[in-house]
């Protein structure tokens, strides 16, 4: 009897393994097709002289880390590296103080919570395009709104985009403005599942608006707080669009980011040797970025 | 129960994959005639054939498709146009190349296209395909064409570099159009409307390419150019850098502004003059604006130097087009003389003396004869495979030299370095 029911276990056992390994089949069959192979070929195609075009007349030869070592001697790519972690730290900064100071509001709200909550998530249901040519519209040296309004308020006027003192800080604006409601969002969403017995202890035992802050919403929504910032460090990190379609990387390179660069130096050029170099580069810096969130969220 | 579950979202899984990959019937056109691929020809009572074209929007591609619908309905076929921006259209006709059945029937190419198009095999010989570029075409304007006697390229439209300008602005500064003789003109009359509150120059600094292609007619005026006979960089010169030190006087009355921004300027008045294509703007008799070809003198009886620089979009054929014969045809009907003389309304401007030269087309476009001198004597932008790098290269350093980063000195020799790494 023992027997039979230990054989019975063993073979339910093996069974949920393989029902298991069954269900995510299918997921890694995905993974490995759209993730693991792409990436396998950027890493191969960076070791080589890879030119989309002349690679019709001749094929492809290894330089083994001669893309590598051109990328980290140019200027420019380190100038994109600073200028591209500047700008994440700045962005996720501003977007999490942002995006939780309205959360926080909406959620105290007793009325319109739901409207509140729909018209702020707006901007980030733009298309990224849309967004940075509505921008690029209102900031216009010409007819923009934005430089009109100063004008009348007799306040000086800038040419946004290609000005050094101001093009940065416009790129930083407009995804602060497009990105700050997706971590309204998700802090939102986390403020809901904070139990209200807690708030209600801690106002009983005098705790007063910042007090209840800091060692009672913080604590419980924590999780989710690493969670926006390392979403948010990923995707500032890759920051492409808005900077090609509002500055090119200028003026000057104060606005060139690492995708930027490697747009300018290597895919608009159809080098996808030596872009494909600046993409493993990259992997690795925004792995090493998100490592640090990662153990945190662990433990 | 859980293995069949499990056999049953593999599946489902495996069947998905595989419907997306195939292949579906292409959407009817307008007609409601289901079109066909291959080299057919297009007979009459076979359904039409679908011809791909990528062209260069704006008026670049809206000419060519106002002429489409003859050549369709002659030769039974469906014409699919795509319009992209110059970077886009670049990588759409180098991507589809590596395909060996290509997408795309005709494609608009850049003169500056050209080296790298031809050294990798991108383009379909023309002359093998039977067609042959007419004596009305303006020679000048065929150079790039060809490549060792043989024609892969046709001179579709002649955009040339102009200098447009402001009318109100420019006599307020005491000038007229034909008074504007030399690059010291040009400076005096920005800095009289810099004086007077508006904008003088302005320049296109949003991208490298912008900025070196805004700066060539300048660079050509001091005698100077990028590159030498032997393809060395020629950057770090005597007239390089008196041509970038007039170039920092002149863009220092204005500012750096899209193309868009810098049309709408010049024509309000908010902006003085700025280099721009006949493409991009169509004066009238009361237009605000206006465009001349630049003297090519740096100043006042100084050498006069062929100082403008052609953008000719020209058109040829894939190598790997799948309907060759039929778009050789569309080509060829494209490049007639009288269906390129009735896209000049459309604001066309077809690189042959019959639409240049033509009384009518000068009595209601009176600057297509500035058009047709400066198409006589252009030059073009090197033709060298690296021209991407180059311009990039080249570009980002003037960029640091216009917003002060760099001294002229100190960019143009990190510009030569460079250069010279890339060209080898």
């Amino acid at each position: 009897m023992k027997k039979s029911q230990i054989l019975k276990a063993r073979t339910a056992g093996s069974a949920a393994r393989r029902f298991g390994l069954g269900m995510i089949s299918p997921t890694m069959l995905v993974l490995l097709i759209m993730t693991a192979y792409p990436l396998l070929f950027t890493l191969f195609y960076s070791f080589t002289d890879y030119n989309l075009l002349r690679n019709l007349q001749k094929p492809a030869s290894f330089i083994a880390l001669g893309n590598y070592t051109k990328l980290l001697h140019d200027a420019y790519f380190r100038q994109a590296i600073l200028n591209t972690v500047k700008f994440t730290l700045l962005a996720v900064i501003f977007e999490m103080l942002i995006g939780f100071g309205i959360a926080l509001l909406v959620n105290s709200l007793t009325r319109g919570q739901k409207t509140m909550r729909t018209l702020l998530l707006l901007p980030y249901l733009l298309p990224t395009v849309t967004v940075a040519l509505s921008w690029r519209m209102m900031l216009s040296p010409n007819y923009g709104i934005v430089n009109q309004v100063m004008e009348a308020l007799n306040l000086p006027v800038f040419n946004w985009f290609s000005d050094m003192r101001t093009a940065f800080g416009m790129l930083l604006l407009i995804d602060v403005w497009q990105s700050a409601p997706f971590v309204f969002l998700l802090l939102y969403a986390a403020l809901q599942s904070v139990p209200q017995a807690q708030y209600e202890a801690a106002r009983i035992d005098g705790a007063g608006a910042f007090k209840i802050l800091f060692f009672v919403t913080i604590p419980n929504i924590k999780n989710s707080l690493a969670l926006c910032a390392l979403l948010r460090t990923i995707d500032s990190f890759r920051l492409f669009d808005k900077v090609n379609l509002l500055t090119g990387g200028g003026p000057a390179n104060t606005t060139s980011t690492i995708t930027q660069y490697l747009y300018n130096y290597g895919i608009k050029s159809l080098d996808f040797g030596f872009g494909s170099a600046g993409a493993i580069v990259m992997t690795i810096l925004v792995l090493f970025l998100s490592s640090f969130y990662i153990k945190r969220a662990m433990g | 129960m859980k293995k069949l579950f499990a056999f049953l979202l593999t599946l489902a899984m495996v069947l998905s994959l595989a419907a997306c990959g195939g292949k579906t019937d292409p959407p009817s056109d307008a007609s409601g005639s289901a079109p066909a691929q291959g080299n057919s020809g297009g007979s009459d009572s076979a359904a039409p054939t679908k011809l791909t074209l990528i062209l260069r929007a704006g008026t670049y591609a809206d000419v060519i498709k106002e002429c489409l619908p003859a050549f369709e309905a002659e030769h039974n076929v469906t014409c699919e146009v795509q319009e992209l921006s110059e970077s886009d259209l670049y990588s759409g006709i180098a991507l589809d190349a590596i395909n060996p059945a290509g997408t795309y029937d005709l494609c608009m190419v850049d003169g500056s296209w050209m080296a790298e198009f031809t050294a990798s095999g991108v383009l379909a010989n023309l002359t093998e395909l039977g067609y042959e570029l007419d004596s009305d075409i303006i020679p000048a304007t065929t150079t790039i064409c060809y490549v060792d006697g043989q024609l892969y390229l046709a001179p579709y439209y002649g955009n040339v570099t102009v200098l447009m300008f402001n009318k109100a602005n420019v006599e307020a500064a005491g000038y007229s159009a034909g008074q504007i003789q030399s690059l010291d003109d040009l400076l005096a009359i920005c800095e009289s409307a810099q004086a007077s509150g508006k904008k003088g120059f302005i320049y296109r600094g949003d991208n490298q390419n912008n900025l070196v292609v805004d700066f060539l007619p300048i660079l050509l005026s001091f005698g100077g150019w990028v590159l030498d006979d032997a393809n060395k960089p020629t950057v770090n010169t005597p007239e390089f850098k008196a041509a970038m030190e007039y170039y920092l006087k002149l863009i220092a009355t204005g500012e750096a502004q899209v193309k868009d921004d810098l049309i709408a300027s010049v024509d309000t008045g908010a902006g003085t003059m700025g280099i721009g294509w006949p493409g991009w703007y169509t004066p009238t008799a009361d237009s605000t604006a206006d465009y001349i070809a630049l003297s090519g003198s740096a100043s006042a009886g100084a050498q006069a130097y062929n100082s403008n620089v052609y953008g000719i979009w020209t058109i040829g054929v894939p190598n790997n087009s799948q309907n060759k014969e039929l778009a050789a045809k569309l080509l060829a009907y494209l490049m007639d003389a009288d269906v390129q003389k009735s896209t000049v309304p459309s604001g066309g401007v077809p690189c042959r003396y019959s639409s240049l030269q033509d009384g009518d087309v000068l009595a209601s476009y009176p600057q297509y004869e500035v058009v047709c001198k400066a198409l006589e004597s252009g030059m073009y932008r090197p033709v060298i495979s690296e021209w991407t790098q180059f311009y990039t290269t080249l570009g980002t350093e003037m960029d640091n030299i216009v917003n002060g980063v760099k001294t002229v000195d100190q960019g143009l020799a990190d510009a030569q370095a460079n250069l010279e790494q890339l060209m080898g």
